[in-house]
């Protein structure tokens, strides 16, 4: 079922790549154009998700339960690590975004911090002092 | 006598006291990863490329350490297959069937020393086949035109099916998945910015090791939570440090025999390392298995896939170094590597930058030998490194990746399109469509379509010449070959299977 669902997915897309490809236009000396090519692919994928709507593999197993609880909170810390790194400073969003995860990845909690501590410091004199890559260091409202 | 000549300037690159420690710390490096279960080498030599930039490396510098890297790995992957039944990574799954029950039965060091051996031989035999085929393969690539090239495209793509996937319109599906990406971003010939949704930040399209890096070790940590509550896998204990010379050789003819085997498994693009490791091992069986000790911790039964393995890992570097056309996953992100380095690998690579390719290959050859050295003495290093708990590693393996990507840019978008690759990942991991032929397309996209279109104005827009040149239709009749044995294959395994 989930099979069928992607299958018309990537048909929708690929049709509507076919058809924003065909305002792109070609120069001189090329006779293929910026078009083409992406046209003959996006038909290609098309042809190929018909094979997935209509031959589907049996669902893969999905479930609401503890295993997709802490995927969905590792991207929720990731994203939020990216969102906070430059206004927090490299050290100080590290170590907390390196802490959380140990303690998903099942740490105690003092564990996971030190953990964090160790690598938020750790990887910040690596790559700012031995690599030589400068790594914001301070929270941006201090300076 | 030219290769020999080359060969010896390659080691004057490779023995210089830099590339010298990077070929040692990089052996050291892959074996580890290689060894943890869960960490591939995919994963493994793409969360290092930002590492290697940030160290500013230069170009030749930075191929050595992460082909060492790339070697440690196909070393290291056995560890964790012989000690806890996990194999570290893909090629590494024919090493459990013989390699655990040798360990459970109390010969743990035997079984780690025949497998390192076995890696040794079938390593060094993929070198030198690499030293003497590949330049040979160089200069006949130098005549393959445009309309050549897109036909070793459409191969690759067509060919890649019959390893990787369960499901081949799947796999084809994940190539053609690839290729879209790969089309976002400014045309270059024309300039016209095509499928960036206005941003600007997509006129430059997905940076290949920024969708990498997402597409492998980020999926492969969402992967890991599903994973964790199968598997109770208890660490063997090593019974003593060394084992007996003879004991070690007791698989070498099994080895070689693996090595050739492998070799031509890695050579072919699209196939790699996992395909040598299963012929490899599937073809000893046929040639010793007399008294049905297979599987229960013969030594052939370790030593034959282990040399399949390193021998097709270091195959597959041929048609990457030579045509540009990437043999197995980590030759393709080996690939993105080299293109960011501004390298462009195929037949002028060996003209205009030998010293790059031949001190490559000159540390290819120190590699293994500083490998043999820790996979056989220092093997106890890594196997308590196994003990390791995984919060510790897990969280730390990510930071240094996106850290790496950071440092790159230093622009939060790559990161989020990290995540957003990760993700993407993760969904067709889910659905059973493979992440390789998804990496071949975004890294050749470019290439492919340019190759189309400068045939196409030589022409003046006729599709025939696409099949007018010889070696164009040679590759596609060798492609419609390996198609048919793909198939062949495949009934009769299913026929196995049924029986």
């Amino acid at each position: 079922m989930i099979d069928r669902l992607v299958g018309l997915m990537i048909l929708v897309i690929s049709v509507t790549v076919f058809l924003v490809a065909r305002g792109y236009e070609a120069g001189f000396g090329d006779p293929l154009g910026p078009a083409v090519f992406p046209q003959m692919v996006a038909a290609l994928a098309a042809i190929l998700s018909l094979g997935m709507i209509f031959r589907p593999d049996p669902n893969p197993d999905f479930r609401m339960d503890r295993a997709r609880l802490k995927q969905l909170a590792t991207l929720a810390v990731l994203i939020g690590y990216v969102l906070l790194l430059e206004p927090l400073g490299f050290p100080v969003s590290t170590t907390l975004a390196t802490a959380l995860l140990a303690a998903l990845f099942g740490a105690r909690a003092m564990r996971a911090l030190a953990t964090g501590l160790g690598t938020g410091v750790g990887l910040y004199l690596l790559f700012n002092n031995v690599l030589g890559l400068p790594l914001p260091l301070a929270p941006a409202f201090i300076g | 006598m030219d290769i020999l000549n080359a060969l010896m300037d390659g080691f004057s690159v490779a023995l210089t006291p830099t590339n010298l420690g990077l070929a040692v710390f990089g052996c050291f490096i892959g074996t580890l990863i290689g060894a943890l279960p869960g960490l591939g080498p995919v994963n493994g030599v793409a969360i290092l490329i930002p590492v290697a930039f940030a160290m500013k490396l230069s170009p030749g510098s930075a191929l050595i350490l992460l082909s060492c890297i790339y070697y440690g790995c196909m070393y290291g992957g056995r560890i964790s297959s012989i000690m806890l039944n996990i194999p570290g990574d893909e090629p590494a799954i024919m090493t459990t069937l013989d390699g655990y029950p040798m360990a459970k039965k109390g010969k743990a060091a035997q079984a780690l020393g025949i497998s390192a051996v076995a890696s040794f031989v079938g390593a060094t035999v993929a070198t030198l086949g690499l030293t003497f085929f590949a330049p040979y393969l160089a200069k006949a690539a130098i005549y393959f035109g445009p309309a050549d090239y897109f036909a070793l495209y459409v191969m690759a793509f067509a060919t890649i099916g019959g390893v990787a996937g369960v499901n081949p319109i799947k796999t084809l599906l994940a190539a053609v998945i690839g290729l879209m990406l790969a089309s976002v971003g400014l045309d270059p010939a024309t300039g016209t910015a095509r499928f960036t949704f206005g941003s600007y930040n997509l006129y430059d399209g997905f940076d290949p090791i920024v969708s990498i890096v997402g597409l492998f070790a980020i999926s492969e940590i969402l992967m890991y939570f599903e994973r964790i509550a199968g598997e109770g896998g208890e660490a063997v204990p090593l019974d003593r440090g060394l084992p007996k010379l003879r004991e070690v050789f007791a698989g070498f003819p099994a080895s070689l025999r693996g090595s050739v085997i492998g070799f031509i498994c890695g050579v072919l693009p699209g196939a790699g390392a996992s395909l040598g490791a299963f012929v490899s091992y599937n073809v000893e069986k046929q040639v010793s298995d007399k008294d049905g000790t297979f599987g229960t911790g013969d030594p052939r039964g370790i030593a034959a896939p282990e040399a399949g393995n390193n021998a097709a890992s270091g195959g597959a570097l041929i048609p990457m170094l030579t045509l540009g056309v990437p043999g197995s996953g980590t030759t393709a992100v080996m690939l993105a590597l080299l293109i960011s380095l501004n390298i462009q690998p195929g037949p002028l690579l060996f003209e205009r930058q030998p010293e790059i390719v031949w001190g490559l290959i000159a540390s290819l050859y120190i590699a293994n030998v500083v490998l043999l050295v820790m996979n056989v003495p220092l093997v106890g290093i890594f196997t308590r490194l196994l003990s390791l708990p995984q919060w510790l590693l897990m969280p730390v393996v990510i930071m240094v990746s996106f850290i790496g990507i950071y440092s790159i840019s230093h622009a939060p978008f790559d990161l989020f399109v990290m995540i957003a690759f990760g993700v993407l990942g993760y969904a067709l991991r889910k659905l059973d469509i493979s992440l390789v032929p998804v990496v071949l397309g975004l890294l050749l996209g470019a290439d492919m379509e340019n190759n189309l279109r400068r045939a196409l104005s030589i022409s003046g827009g006729d599709f025939g010449i696409l099949v007018h040149s010889s070696i164009a239709l040679a590759i596609y009749a060798l492609t419609a070959v390996m198609l048919f044995l793909t198939v062949i294959m495949a009934r009769r395994q299913t026929g196995k299977a049924a029986s």
